[in-house]
């Protein structure tokens, strides 16, 4: 069972990318990370940490509901970000999770946005829960809804930023990501107005084990880092602009097959 | 019932469901995220969130691909360039290429972290993240075109020199939108910072024009 999925991980990776680049070095590191894809660590202590008891509350996070009812994680990343009417937004899945580490266990907001991203010293639980709840979509299409009006004001107000140039370098999402088979020195850069790209993306890309960092990280910090790139300040986490941005990307990626945590440089 | 009719009858409740499905107009997209900016950065300190507020020629850059300029909105951005450039004080466009080769590979300068603007002795031109310039480097992006041999087939004359300083200076002159950030014009590089981009570029002994 797991040789099937680690074949299948190694093929989603390789093929919609792959496809249209020469095979480098890079990438062959990059396939024989996925073999042993180190994510399935953050996976499961991500389980661990969602059945577990915690916070003031003393409460698990069985009833934390993801857009298909309380418990229900098969299927849930798939259609994230989505609305939700009892806190009236468009929520992704970390600030959903965010919401029901507050709401059902008692933890501070402050306290889950410091801990957002792990470091050597300490484990991020919100990577491994993330990574635990995006694995329970794998074999899934993405299939993000414009049902609900927010929905689709989110949608078109990240299109709106994903076009927006500021800062000291003029920077835009689309200044690296519009255009085919580009480099940031020898990095490839993912058209993201590509369908079969952005499918890749969003589908098998993020949560992903980042060699470099030797952990997982989140599409809040991919975020989060080309902010930083494009020498903006630091985004704020959850924030309605890094949610618009995905509800943007994730929904142009509907019909990709989840296969994550996803493997990165 | 012909082929046609049934098409019809089939469009016709797709067409109401999509005239439901409508999305908000481009105003209250445009409002609302702006005050997605507004709040984009909780806890910076206003000299840093004044980064992500945009100039005049930044608002019209911002555009879809399929929503083009018009031909006074390309003027307006070739005029605010125009007004922007400023020139070394020592009048000389041309530096010293060996200071230029070394600003060329720096890609560090005003990145932010936890509040705080990164340190750095001086902000690097960022050259070869998009461009391929000395034909020996290997880590070289390709976002820009490719400036291998730049003098050898523009020579070094004042024209040459002068648009080069300013291409670099504010890119926009020349090509309004252009992804190349507009280095000068930001304050980004100082005016001597970029004679010696241009002597790299230009001058017969820099590896950009050596084979």
């Amino acid at each position: 069972m797991r040789a099937r999925n680690v074949a299948l991980a190694l093929m989603l990776i390789a093929s919609p990318l792959g496809a249209q680049r020469d095979v480098d070095g890079l990438s062959v590191g990059r396939q024989m990370l996925a073999e042993d894809n180190p994510g399935e660590l953050w996976v499961q202590r991500g389980e661990r940490l969602f059945y577990e008891k915690r916070g003031p509350k003393g409460a698990s996070l069985e009833r934390c509901d993801l857009g298909l009812g309380p418990g229900k994680l098969e299927g849930a990343f798939a259609q994230l970000p989505r609305y939700f009417a009892d806190t009236n937004t468009v929520q992704d899945l970390e600030s959903r999770l965010l919401t029901c580490m507050v709401e059902l266990q008692g933890v501070k907001r402050e306290e889950i946005v410091a801990n957002r991203f792990g470091t050597l010293d300490k484990d991020s639980d919100m990577e491994a829960l993330v990574s635990f709840v995006a694995s329970k979509s794998n074999g899934m299409k993405m299939n993000v809804p414009l049902a609900h009006p927010k929905e689709r004001e989110v949608y078109k107000v990240g299109e709106y930023l994903f076009y927006r140039r500021s800062g000291p370098l003029d920077f835009s999402c689309a200044t690296c990501h519009s255009d085919e088979a580009k480099r940031i020195r020898l990095q490839d850069l993912p058209n993201m107005t590509d369908p079969k790209q952005v499918q890749a993306v969003v589908s098998t890309g993020w949560p992903a084990y980042r060699g470099t960092q030797a952990s997982v990280r989140t599409m809040q910090h991919r975020l989060y880092d080309c902010n930083w790139q494009m020498r903006l300040p630091d985004l704020g986490y959850a924030s309605e602009m890094s949610i618009a941005l995905t509800s943007y990307l994730n929904h142009r990626g509907n019909g990709g097959v989840i296969q994550l945590p996803g493997v990165r440089r | 019932m012909t082929m046609k009719g049934r098409f019809a009858a089939l469009l016709v409740p797709a067409l109401i469901a999509a005239g439901c499905a409508s999305f908000p107009d481009r105003e209250t997209i445009r409002a609302e995220a702006e005050d997605a900016i507004a709040h984009a950065y909780p806890g910076m300190p206003s000299a840093l969130t004044a980064r992500a507020s945009q100039d005049g020629s930044q608002k019209l850059c911002s555009r879809p691909p399929q929503d083009k300029l018009t031909a006074e909105e390309a003027m307006q951005i070739v005029e605010n360039a125009r007004a922007s450039i400023k020139y070394p004080a020592s009048g000389k466009l041309v530096g010293d290429w060996k200071i230029g080769a070394q600003l060329v590979t720096n890609g560090a300068g005003l990145r932010v972290r936890d509040g705080r603007v990164e340190k750095t002795r001086e902000n690097g031109a960022l050259c070869i993240n998009c461009h391929a310039l000395d034909p020996k480097e290997v880590n070289a992006g390709n976002l820009g075109p490719s400036l291998i041999g730049y003098g050898v087939k523009r020579g070094t004359s004042d024209a040459v020199v002068k648009h080069t300083y300013e291409k670099i200076y504010n890119a926009w002159l020349y090509f309004p939108c252009s992804n190349m950030p507009r280095l000068g014009a930001s304050g980004y590089l100082t005016p001597e910072q970029i004679t010696h981009l241009v002597a790299y570029l230009v001058d017969p002994q820099s590896p950009v024009n050596r084979n």
